[in-house]
């Protein structure tokens, strides 16, 4: 496992010397600041109109972390589906079209060291970017007092669902050379995973499968955002953790697998 | 030194390398010679092992490439038909990286780097990015890439394509000087494949080549041109099957079918 550092590193400088991994910061930025701009706002005028009529019972339940960290992660987990296709696009298919997977494939290290180094560099830039929205919460702990473990809850949520969208990318990189199909690939993966609990819905709405049916349990279980969802509520469950690892370590296998087939063909 | 045994690769139906054999040594420069899709640069894939062989197999300096891929690779410089560069990458970065890869130790990356540079004549422009070299010197960059880890074992895909006349003389001098160094160093095993005729006459100690995947010559070369038969000759012969085409207009009675 000697290699997966100089992999990562490499992967890594590589990215801050393209233009792809600013393109990606700003982005997140220019949007995380607008999304946790509008959630502030409305929570603002929320509580004001609240204030205004009187009712109290609804100004008593509204606090930071329901009412603008929960929303606002929740709005840049979407925002995580769009641009993490963006980092990991290149991880493998750049190898391909600069002929490098021929020196990569004859020097001596393993494929799992391959495909663990370039996990490696995309997980520390899917940490950047959850440290970046921890530093927006972070603004709300100056002015307000939010809960501290409810926050860290949804932060590890982003991080999470980062680094399975992390290996979900680095998969769709790994059967292709061509960067642009890698993206769109990795954004349908990740869009059929998101909305497998949407499937699971509208099939108990329709009544082809019962909303209580096991085919409905396995789509909703395989879909990201219940268990996303839990825990930017605050609910650390070790189903959700379990079903994290599971996605990443899935991925990782499909990556390792179609890397290797490179041999066989 | 290079043993192939019996080395064949099969897709399907088509065989693109049938059951090739050969031994090279230290110090040796062999030329593998053969038309294009012959089957030369599946044949250096599978002795690098990025591909495996379907039968037979091959132990570069004793190590099997499939009971000890890794040893085996330790010990194989290969330089593929485009090198493999990153163009976002300085030189030296570049190179140390690959070090780094071919488990140079960290106490003697340096010096390796830096004697690699030096050898393919790189020093002046390591801190450049490699993206914006020319094509030249892109192929020295590939070059010292496969001597950056001293292997004892190089294996060229035509080193020289689309280089100019006095970059294909410098390439070519730093190949002979890698077999048998001037200043004493390890010798190198040097396979390199090409199918320009001179370039194979200029460097190469010994011949082999490879016709539809098969091996259908291996000898030295002074033999093969000795007595003043031309390379040229014997390569049209082995692959086109006609036989004495310096007599040419006297079609030999054995061709018609």
């Amino acid at each position: 496992m000697k290699h997966v550092g100089a992999i990562a590193g490499r992967e890594l400088r590589s990215l801050f010397v393209s233009p792809v991994a600013y393109v990606v910061l700003t982005l997140f930025a220019v949007l995380g600041g607008f999304f946790f701009l509008a959630s502030v706002l409305s929570f603002d005028t929320n509580v004001s109109q609240a204030q205004q009529f009187q009712a109290f019972d609804f100004l008593r339940s509204m606090n930071l972390n329901d009412h603008v960290i929960a929303p606002f992660f929740q709005v840049m987990w979407i925002v995580l589906l769009f641009l993490v296709p963006g980092i990991t696009m290149g991880l493998f298919a750049s190898e391909k079209t600069n002929g490098t997977q021929e020196l990569l494939m004859t020097s001596p290290l393993t494929i799992w060291e391959l495909v663990l180094g370039k996990y490696l560099a995309a997980a520390a830039f899917v940490t950047l970017l959850t440290l970046m929205l921890g530093l927006f919460a972070g603004i709300l702990f100056v002015y307000g007092e939010p809960e501290l473990n409810k926050t860290l809850a949804g932060l590890l949520g982003v991080w999470l669902v980062g680094l399975s969208y992390a290996a979900v990318g680095l998969f769709a990189s790994s059967i292709t050379r061509n960067q642009l199909i890698a993206f769109f690939l990795a954004l349908v993966l990740l869009l059929i995973l998101w909305l497998l609990s949407v499937f699971a819905d509208l099939g108990g709405a329709t009544g082809a499968v019962g909303t209580s049916s096991p085919v409905s349990g396995v789509l909703r279980w395989l879909s990201s955002s219940d268990h996303f969802e839990q825990l930017t509520s605050g609910l650390v469950d070790t189903r959700a953790l379990a079903y994290f690892g599971f996605m990443i370590a899935t991925f990782l296998v499909l990556t390792k697998a179609s890397v290797e087939s490179v041999r066989w063909r | 030194m290079i043993e192939a045994d019996g080395v064949s690769k099969r897709y399907g139906d088509l065989v693109a390398v049938d059951d090739v054999s050969f031994k090279a040594e230290a110090g040796e420069v062999v030329g593998f010679l053969g038309p294009n899709g012959a089957g030369k640069t599946t044949t250096m894939r599978i002795l690098t092992g990025f591909l495996p062989a379907t039968d037979g197999t091959a132990r570069i300096d004793g190590h099997d490439i499939f009971e000890d891929p890794l040893a085996a690779r330790r010990a194989v410089g290969y330089l593929p038909e485009t090198p493999p560069l990153y163009p976002e990458m300085d030189v030296a970065g570049y190179l140390k990286y690959v070090a780094k890869l071919k488990d140079v130790p960290r106490a003697r990356r340096g010096e390796a780097v830096d004697r690699a540079l030096e050898r393919c004549g790189l020093a002046d422009v390591h801190r450049r990015v490699i993206g914006s070299l020319s094509k030249g010197f892109r192929q020295r960059v590939g070059l010292a890439q496969a001597i950056v880890h001293e292997p004892s074992v190089l294996i060229l895909d035509e080193p020289t394509v689309g280089l100019d006349p006095i970059q294909i003389r410098e390439i070519r001098q730093l190949i002979a000087d890698l077999a048998s160094p001037p200043d004493g160093a390890p010798r190198h095993t040097v396979v390199l494949s090409t199918h320009i005729l001179p370039e194979v006459e200029a460097i190469c100690r010994r011949v082999i080549m490879i016709h539809a995947g098969k091996k259908v010559l291996d000898e030295p070369i002074e033999e093969l041109t000795g007595d003043g038969r031309r390379l040229e000759d014997v390569f049209t012969r082995l692959t086109l099957g006609v036989d004495d085409v310096p007599e040419a207009g006297a079609a030999s009675p054995e061709v018609s079918a």
